[in-house]
């Protein structure tokens, strides 16, 4: 305790001192907020370069990427999160067909090409990253993406109704989707020519709703697919 | 007295309480919308630029961006040049600065509802907008570390370093979390991934409440309640102490809010240890508040502008108290996604960052303007309803959100879920809600109020700032 005390006499004597320094001053407080930030990013950088990739996991395809884009665009994020948690009650919950296995929860592995990630911090609707797994039609999840409260048996929701997205005006642009792909490839995410190539046939007169629900049905997709190759 | 007045640049001032004021009103108006658009879907109106998902980035980017940030110009412009005893550096780098700012929200207030948007919360911008921003944040931070230096003040009073450490801190984190790659004018991908993206977007989300709202309000709260009730703060040693404590300590708590993800464990236990350890800094500067206020504590009965600073001290405290509650990590199990957090988050930025914005602008917009403030009356019903919605606000969520966690875990004897259906669940939450929406309007009517209150003041400038002291009537 008393040792304590002299520590803090000893600091504020000398700190004192520093109030008539101004780019002193300046200089030790960038220092004291340097140290935890370093701390904070550099080694987790390094782990988490080696964060143990799941063999399945692929990138997302040009329709699932696009339908990515527009979960961004729409603000998603706001009310949705993509990480279930190690608790029972929320593996049980966001994967009711253990397509996962004892382990349903989230895996580092799963977001690797995930820039940027999308976890939100959020749950007002149900969590997403195991969607695909819930086994909904695409035609489910248009119409209940057109008014989540006439069908698919969610008269309550509170969710905001997004018609425009299937809308003709709402097309999907190529070229975009395109440069965005290889925007991505240059920061490592392992997109071919042939993916290039392949791009404006998969997204031929796509809106930005069946994008988005693409997107929807690849998300917790591949892990399943792990799991199940195991059994 | 007269003649060291005309010596400051007030101009730059004014324009960032004016600045204050729109996106203070802005901000709060979309924050009550999407509240209600949480209980009446219908209000989403079927438009994509006024759905929830786009008016929720808009309303915390304007609350932070637009209204928190114009506070701590203002009041960073008008301490600075009184601590310092010196005229701005530059005052054309001020024009600039104020300008370009404006320029800055206005495009976000335009993107964000058309969906340009990198779904990094509170890191929503594109690329182009965040290189403006950092255009005019070199120049105002050059201007301001031009005036500490070449100040007549030998010492830099305590206000003057948490200022310094905000704005040395945040471009750090600004600059860190938003590099992308642009795939074209208005879209780009963070060029980390996965873990790592959430790893430094926590960094930057955790210590964006740190240096933007916490850091530059405590230096405000230094500067402007003693000023007001003419008393020194009540210790200079505790001021040293706490300061030093709080910036090294913050920087470390961001994996608070990665508790049980796929981040690392050791980097999880480090942010919550660092979190805990946060609760003595903390306190240390609200109780410096505190035991500064209770000189003049026969003030706070009459005077609406000391009612604010002592409720915002008192929020301070709670919001402190709280965060470091949730970061525990069976804490954070049940109140994780929920709407506890919403509330924590409003207790801090309703209570303590509004109350000590309204405080210090009730204390700048007579002197500015020398007028006297027109209705005393109208400020202390400002402060009872900003209280009554706070507290409307943050109780209604308390509940929502330990419901919400509690009907999200609850398992039956078979080890069932006992409510499967999710809609159950937020049906339930509905009146909760409904009334965090009142709460929220409440506090935004007392604001509307204030605005009016400065208007007809304004009006009336040049009629003559006397001091008052509210107790006994008209002081010379």
């Amino acid at each position: 305790m008393f040792g304590f005390n002299k520590f803090l006499d000893w600091f504020s004597e000398i700190a004192d001192r520093w109030d008539t320094k101004g780019i002193k001053f300046t200089l030790y407080t960038t220092i004291a907020v340097v140290i935890g930030g370093l701390f904070e990013l550099i080694p987790p950088f390094f782990l988490t370069k080696t964060v143990t990739p799941i063999s399945t996991v692929k990138p997302y395809s040009a329709l699932e990427l696009a339908g990515r884009d527009t979960y961004q665009k729409e603000g998603c994020i706001g009310c949705h999160t993509q990480m279930v948690r190690p608790f029972k009650w929320e593996v049980d919950r966001f994967d009711p067909t253990k397509a996962y296995g004892r382990t349903g929860y989230s895996k580092g592995g799963e977001y690797v090409y995930d820039h940027p990630f999308l976890w939100g911090s959020k749950r007002t609707g149900p969590d997403l990253a195991h969607e695909s797994q819930m086994l909904r039609s695409d035609e489910w999840h248009k119409n209940h993406l057109i008014n989540p409260r006439t069908v698919g048996g969610v008269p309550n929701s509170i969710m905001p109704a997004y018609p425009w997205l299937f809308e003709e005006s709402h097309k999907i642009d190529v070229e975009q989707v395109v440069s965005n792909m290889k925007a991505l490839k240059s920061i490592g995410v392992p997109y071919t020519e042939e993916d290039f190539a392949n791009a404006p046939s998969l997204l031929k007169d796509k809106t930005e709703g069946q994008a988005l629900v693409a997107y929807l049905q690849k998300l917790g997709k591949d892990s399943a697919e792990l799991q199940k190759g195991m059994k | 007295m007269a003649t060291e007045k005309t010596q400051y640049d007030d101009f730059i001032v004014k324009g960032f309480i004016i600045s204050a004021l729109v996106w203070g009103v802005a901000s709060m108006t979309f924050g009550v919308i999407i509240a209600f658009q949480l209980v009446y879907p219908q209000l989403n109106f079927e438009l994509p630029w006024t759905s929830f998902g786009r008016l929720r980035p808009l309303h915390t980017n304007a609350a932070i961006f637009g209204f928190a940030l114009s506070v701590i110009f203002a009041t960073a412009y008008h301490t600075v040049q009184r601590l310092c005893r010196t005229r701005m550096w530059n005052d054309t780098l001020s024009k600039i600065h104020l300008a370009l700012y404006n320029l800055t929200i206005v495009l976000a207030a335009i993107t964000l509802p058309l969906g340009y948007s990198q779904s990094k919360e509170y890191a929503e911008l594109e690329w182009p907008i965040d290189l403006l921003l950092v255009v005019w944040y070199v120049i105002f931070f050059a201007n301001y570390l031009m005036t500490v230096i070449k100040r007549k003040e030998e010492q830099m009073y305590v206000a003057i370093w948490f200022y310094i450490a905000s704005f040395v801190t945040v471009p750090l984190l600004f600059i860190v979390n938003n590099i992308v790659i642009p795939a074209g004018f208005l879209k780009s991908y963070s060029v980390y991934a996965g873990v790592f993206d959430a790893n430094i977007q926590w960094w930057y989300g955790h210590n964006a409440v740190a240096f933007v709202l916490t850091t530059p309000f405590l230096g405000l709260m230094y500067y402007y309640l003693p000023k007001h009730i003419k008393q020194p703060i009540y210790s200079h040693r505790l001021s040293i102490i706490h300061f030093w404590s709080l910036i090294f300590i913050y920087i470390w708590a961001g994996p608070h809010h990665l508790l049980y993800s796929p981040i690392p464990e050791w980097l999880q236990t480090t942010g919550m240890v660092f979190s805990i350890m946060l609760w003595m800094p903390s306190w240390g500067g609200m109780l410096n508040g505190f035991l500064t206020l209770t000189q003049a504590k026969d003030k706070i009965k009459v005077d609406a502008t000391l009612k604010m600073m002592l409720a915002a001290v008192t929020f301070y405290g709670m919001s402190t108290f709280e965060g470091p509650l949730l970061s525990i990590r069976a804490v954070s199990a049940l109140g994780h996604n929920t709407d506890w957090i919403i509330g924590h988050v409003h207790s801090g930025t309703l209570g303590w960052v509004g109350f000590m914005s309204a405080a210090a602008l009730y204390y700048l917009v007579p002197r500015l303007w020398n007028s006297n403030l027109y209705s005393e009356k109208l400020a202390n019903a400002h402060f009872w309803l900003g209280t009554l919605g706070i507290l409307l606000y943050i109780i209604s969520m308390w509940v929502s959100g330990i419901t919400e966690g509690s009907m999200w875990r609850a398992v039956g004897e078979n080890g069932e879920l006992v409510y499967k259906d999710w809609v159950e669940i937020v049906e339930f939450l509905k009146p909760f809600r409904l009334f965090r929406a009142i709460g929220g309007t409440l506090y935004l009517t007392g604001i509307i109020l204030m605005v009016y209150n400065f208007i007809k003041t304004i009006q009336n400038k040049d009629s003559g700032f006397v001091e008052q002291d509210l107790r006994i009537g008209v002081k010379s």
